[in-house]
This record gives structure tokens, sequence and C-alpha cells, in this order.
């Protein structure tokens, strides 16, 4: 693999360069709530490669909260429909995306793309994407992504991976577009020592986990058994479903939660035209799969909670990522007003926790 | 706007196909059938589709909502049977023909007929259930030499309620196809048989032996047909029926059809009895 070295103040000059083709998206710290957020980056200077995992995954770039897929005008008197897809292509970079994050996106890509069939709206936000992924040296407080293997350090999919070694960046080249980018910035060429301490670092935040990472512990793999084979209680279900406000916040900042609904957002001035709009939607909530004429076959909020675990932690619902749906970011149990995050469920599972 | 993608494996995934209303029949009280073709000749002709599968339906400014296909696949005329439930089935039953509406899919698996040569064909309908099944009636009809003997067995709250009244009485004239019709509530002038669709069961000497059922209706009746056919003996692999769930998508994405471990859209509509009672859900 072909490796380089930027110098710390220098590593900027990744996001300028790529500025020049693409949207630029970033970690930034929000100066008066101190949070960090992933999002269009206006100020380059801005991209903070230190920040804690930001409070959003960075799902909206690729699947927006709402978006606009088809506009359409039915002229009754002439009899003529006119439709029109919204489909746009903007080249988009993400510099600093967390390891987790990048596998949140790998799932939802395999989802919308990988499946029998492809989601023309997602593949055309993912089109013409680059991706620099940022090594977590040390985890966050909710974080578990070493019991999801999705972290600390990304394996795949991004085109430059950077490790901070302390006055400077290991860049790891993961694609043609990574090599091309890393010539044109006339890089300096790293070898098998920096690599070494790249390893080194990796190992290091691992260990740090057990003193670091305290809020989220989950034995993920025991549970994924269970939630598969339908061997989790009733009772448990029913535990957390107890607990449980309905209100969708997990789902909205997990990054492979891809639930969307589709509406028909009618012009009130002409009465065949609408624009058909799709909007994250969450499994949670009781007007999910409730049907024409009031019949709700998953009333209880149990079946529905149910639901998201076996997405997130099943063996059926990998086959659709090709890993476990759950990338160990830790946000849901970050926002979750009931604290059934997802490491606190999987205790209750584990443990059989009833009441 | 790249349009390669719209068209996956033969199926309109995402953008509908315009298609123009030709023809609108009363069926019973709220239920209406629309003929239709898709404008667009070429997609059209390449337009196929099996028994059992689905086509989500725009009406324009109103929305789209998932609808069965009951014409067979072969030498039928291509239409759609709608009850008005809400907003955009009332919108499509204020519509007059040469309107336009739109039309994606088609989707789902459909009937396995391929498995069910030989053998024979016994169709249960409450009421509307008749819809889905008729595609699968009209196919088995056309191909009867295929198959042993063919019942249908319907049921309706009135005799005005009975479903494709005149199909009905076409497929009695059918050298081999058996039709039996009763009513829960009769009308002074009905002189057909009484009550709910399983007492129909003895009249037409049931087949137990080598026979696959397909079973459709509300809730309450498609659970009494389903004890009394397991009853009689029907293994519980040779029961089909199709399921209906919130759909958006149809494709597989939005995930509003689930259930069980399943996907209506991809994984059904038509299940066996057998994988309906390992999902572990309400019908
Ligand atoms: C596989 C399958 C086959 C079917 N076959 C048939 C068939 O052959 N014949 C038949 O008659 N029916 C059939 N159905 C049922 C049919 O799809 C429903 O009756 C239909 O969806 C009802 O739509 P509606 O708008 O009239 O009902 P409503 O209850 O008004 O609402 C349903 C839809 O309207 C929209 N909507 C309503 N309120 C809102 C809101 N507040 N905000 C946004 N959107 C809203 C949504 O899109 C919602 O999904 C089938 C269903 C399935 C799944
Ligand atoms: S389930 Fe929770 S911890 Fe897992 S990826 Fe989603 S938000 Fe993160
Ligand atoms: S079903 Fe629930 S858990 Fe699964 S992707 Fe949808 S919202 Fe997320
Ligand atoms: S965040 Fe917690 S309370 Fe809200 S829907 Fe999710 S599990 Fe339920
Ligand atoms: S209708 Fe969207 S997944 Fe089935």
């Amino acid at each position: 693999m072909t490796m380089f070295l930027i110098k710390k103040a220098d590593v900027g000059k990744i996001a300028q360069e790529l500025s020049r083709e693409y949207e630029v998206y970033g970690p930034m710290i929000e100066k008066s709530s101190g949070q960090t957020f992933f999002d269009r980056v206006e100020d380059l200077a801005e991209i903070n490669l230190a920040a804690p995992i930001p409070s959003n995954p960075p799902k909206a770039v690729v699947f927006p909260q709402m978006e606009r897929i088809l506009a359409y005008e039915y002229d009754r008197t002439k009899n003529a429909v006119k439709m029109e897809p919204d489909y746009r292509v903007v080249p988009k970079a993400l510099v600093g995306l967390r390891p987790c994050d990048l596998a949140g996106m790998l799932c939802l890509d395999r989802f919308f793309m990988g499946q029998e069939f492809v989601d023309e709206v997602y593949l055309n936000h993912r089109k013409k994407m680059f991706i620099v992924t940022n090594t977590c040296i040390t985890p966050f407080k909710q974080c578990f992504c070493v019991c999801t293997d999705s972290g600390p350090a990304a394996k795949e999919g991004y085109d430059l991976n950077l490790t901070d070694l302390g006055g400077e960046f290991l860049v790891e080249v993961g694609s043609e577009k990574g090599a091309a980018l890393a010539a044109k910035l006339g890089l300096a060429p790293a070898g098998d020592p920096h690599l070494a301490l790249k390893n080194e670092k990796v190992d290091k935040s691992i260990a740090m986990f057990e003193d670091i990472a305290v809020d989220s512990k989950a034995w993920i793999s025991r549970v994924m058994n269970r939630v598969t084979t339908g061997f989790a209680k009733e009772e448990v279900w029913e535990y957390i479903g107890d607990q449980c406000f309905e209100c969708g916040a997990c789902t909205f900042v997990c990054p492979s939660c891809s639930c969307f609904n589709i509406a028909d957002v009618s012009n009130p001035e002409c009465a065949g035209c609408a624009d058909r709009l799709r909007t994250w939607d969450s499994c949670s909530y009781e007007g999910y799969s409730r049907m024409a004429g009031g019949h709700n076959p998953r009333k209880p909020v149990e079946d529905r909670r149910n639901k998201r675990f076996f997405c997130k932690l099943s063996y059926s619902q990998m086959k659709k990522y090709l890993r476990p749906g759950c990338v160990g970011c830790g946000r849901c149990a970050w926002v979750c007003p009931g604290d059934i995050g997802l490491p606190n469920v999987v205790t209750y599972v584990r443990r059989e926790i009833t009441r | 706007m790249s349009q390669t993608l719209n068209i996956q494996n033969g199926k309109i995934v995402t953008v509908p196909e315009v298609a123009t209303i030709e023809e609108i029949r009363d069926e019973i009280r709220e239920v209406k059938t629309f003929y239709l073709s898709i404008d667009n000749k070429e997609i059209w002709n390449n337009f196929k589709y099996r028994s059992g599968q689905f086509i989500m339906c725009t009406i324009f400014g109103a929305g789209e909502f998932a609808v069965s296909l009951p014409p067979s696949p072969e030498n039928d005329r291509f239409h759609i049977t709608v009850r008005t439930v809400g907003k955009v089935t009332s919108a499509l039953h204020a519509l007059k023909p040469g309107d336009k509406v739109g039309l994606r899919g088609p989707f789902g698996n459909g009937f396995p007929f391929d498995e069910f040569k030989g053998k024979n064909l016994v169709y249960v309908a409450g009421g509307i259930g008749l819809i889905p099944l008729r595609s699968s009636i009209v196919h088995a009809l056309q191909y009867k030499k295929d198959f042993g003997r063919v019942l249908v067995l319907h049921g309706a709250r009135t005799p005005d309620d009975l479903m494709y009244k005149e199909n009905l009485k076409e497929w009695q004239g059918f050298d081999g196809f058996e039709t039996y019709i009763t009513v829960d509530v009769p009308t002074p002038d009905w002189k057909g048989e009484t009550g709910f669709v399983h007492t129909l069961f003895d009249k037409a000497n049931l087949p137990i032996e080598n026979t696959i059922a397909f079973v459709c209706g509300p809730p309450v009746m498609f659970n009494t047909v389903i004890g009394e056919l397991m009853k009689r003996g029907l293994s519980d692999e040779n029961i089909y029926s199709t399921l209906e769930r919130h759909m958006k998508c149809g494709v597989g994405k939005c995930q509003h059809c689930a259930v069980g471990r399943t996907l209506v859209c991809t994984d059904g509509p038509v299940y066996t009895y057998r994988q309906i009672k390992t999902l572990g859900e309400e019908i």
C-alpha cells in the first residue's frame, strides 16, 4: 500500500485541494454549544481533525433528512403529464470521517445499492465522492467500535486515511483517486517504521477503551446470536418497549438507519401537481406500520423496538450490510431519553433483565 | 438525468410510467375496476408480470398506493380493482376514462405455479380477497389441463357484495371448473347458499390429497378457514395467501412493509401458511 506523510501544519491543504472540485464536508466545533457537527464546510479552517466524534453522523450527505425525488404536473384539461425526477450529482468530499461513520456509510451503500434493486436517488448522492478518514487514536466516552469491528482505524472504503503520529499525519492511500491527490500535493513518502508507529497508536487506542470509553460496553457477538435465533425472551423486549418514548432519536442519529417515508405534497394552486418527498422515518413510530383503514399489525411498541435491534444485531441483517448493522458509535445511547441505547439493550438481552 | 436505472429486471422502479384509464366498471359498493394501459408503447409491450404480483399506482396530486394485479399474465385485459379506503383510493375513484395515472412495478414474488402442476387447486376468497386471487384463477382456467380439480369458493356479506359477478358466471360454464358461492346475510330473492365460506367445504367435497389451497380475505375469515383446512389434513406448506402491509417503495428500501424478518414487497406478498406462522406477527 502506498503511504505518505503530511505535516500537521499542512494537513489543511488536503481539504483546500479537494474544495476545487468538491463540496467539502467535515467535523466542526460549534462555538455556542461546544458540540461537534459534521456538516458542509464554508470556511475550511474550521475543519477540526482533533474534534470529538460529531453529534450527527454523515448520513444526511448521502441520504438527506428530507428531499424531493420527483416533481410532477398533471394538466387534466390538456391530459398531459410532466414528470421530472430530481437527481443531481454533486461532487462531495468528506474530510475527517471517523471510522465508525465510514462503516455506517458502507452499510448504507450495501443496503441501497447492493440488493436486488439499486436505489437511484442514493446512487446519485454517492456517485462523485472523496472520503478522507481519520483514525481514532483515542476513543471517546460513548464508543464501542471495537465490539462491532468498525474501528478505531478504517480498513476499507476510504480514498485517503489519516493517522495522527504526533507532529505529522500518516496518509494511507485507498484508491486511485486518493493516489492522484497525494501526487498532486507532492507528499513525502512514508515507510514501514511509520506504519509500525500507526499500528502502535491503534493498539494503544484499543487498550484505552477499557478506561476511556466507559459509557458503553457491549458484548455484541453473544447477543447477536440470541437476537438472530429469536432466543431473546419476550419479557425482555417488553421491558425495553416500556422504556421507549417512540421519539425516533435513535434512528436519526444512527449512521446505518435507512428507513424512509414517501409522501406526495400537492400544490394548492394546481390540483394535479405535487412534489414527491422522501423523508427519514423510524420503526419506533406507531404510524410506521399502520395500514390504510387503521389496522396496525405492530401496535405494541415492543414489537417495533424488537425490529430495531433485529436490524442492528442479527445475522440475517448482516447479509444485507456484510457486517453488523451497529457500528458502535454510541450515539443512540447518547440521545435516548429512555436509556435504552444499544449497549443497554445488549446488556438486558444478555442478562435477561426483565424488570 | 439518468433513466437507465429506472427499469431494473423489467420493473419500473422509481419514476412512474404514465398510463391511461381506458374504461371503468362498477363492481360492488365502493369497489371499481379500472382498465389501464401504459402510454409508452415500448415499455407497455415489455410489461410482463406473474400471478400474485402487485404494482404501485400514483394518482397525480394525491399519492401512491399498492394494488394487486387481478388479470391473468396471458390474454387478459390489464386492470386493477380498487376499494375506496382513504385519500388516494378516493382520488382514483373520482377519475374518468381518459384520465392519467402513474404505474411502477410489477413487484413481489408471485405464486410459484411451476410447483402446482398436476395438483388440485382450491381458492377460498372472502369479500375483496378475490381480487388478489383472480389472476391465478384465470391462469388456472386457461391451463386447466395442467391441473386436477380447480375449485373457487367465494363468500361475501350479502349478494350485493359478491365480487366479479360476471366472471363467476363465466367460470361456472367452464368444463371441470367448480365454483361455490355463499353469503352471510341473504336478501329475499337470494336462492344460493347462506353461511360463512368454510361451510361450503363439505358440499364441495373438498380435495385434500395433492391439493394446494389459496386463502385470502379479512383476518377473521382467514383464521377460521385455515383452521378448518388444517383440521381436514391439509399441510401448512400447501396453503398460500398474500399479505398486505403499509408500502411506500415496493422495492425493499423503505422497510415499511417489514413483517417478521421479511419484507412483503420483495419476499412476499405471497407466503405459505408455514412461513406466515414463523413471522410471529398478526396477519
Ligand atoms: C400487496 C398489496 C396489494 C393490495 N391490493 C389491493 C387491491 O387489489 N385492491 C385494493 O382496493 N386495495 C389493495 N391494497 C390495499 C391498498 O393499498 C390500500 O387500501 C391503499 O393504500 C389505501 O390508500 P388510501 O390513500 O386510500 O388510504 P389512506 O388511509 O388515506 O392512507 C394511505 C396512504 O395515504 C397517504 N397518507 C395518508 N395520510 C397521510 C398524511 N397525513 N401524510 C402523508 N401521507 C398520508 C400515505 O401515503 C398512506 O400510505 C393492497 C395492498 C398491498 C400492500
Ligand atoms: S445502533 Fe446506536 S451505537 Fe449502533 S451504530 Fe446505531 S447509533 Fe451507533
Ligand atoms: S427498521 Fe428501525 S432500526 Fe432498522 S433501519 Fe429502519 S429505523 Fe433503523
Ligand atoms: S431514542 Fe430511545 S426512546 Fe427514542 S425511539 Fe429510540 S429507543 Fe425509543
Ligand atoms: S414497500 Fe418499501 S420496503 Fe417494502
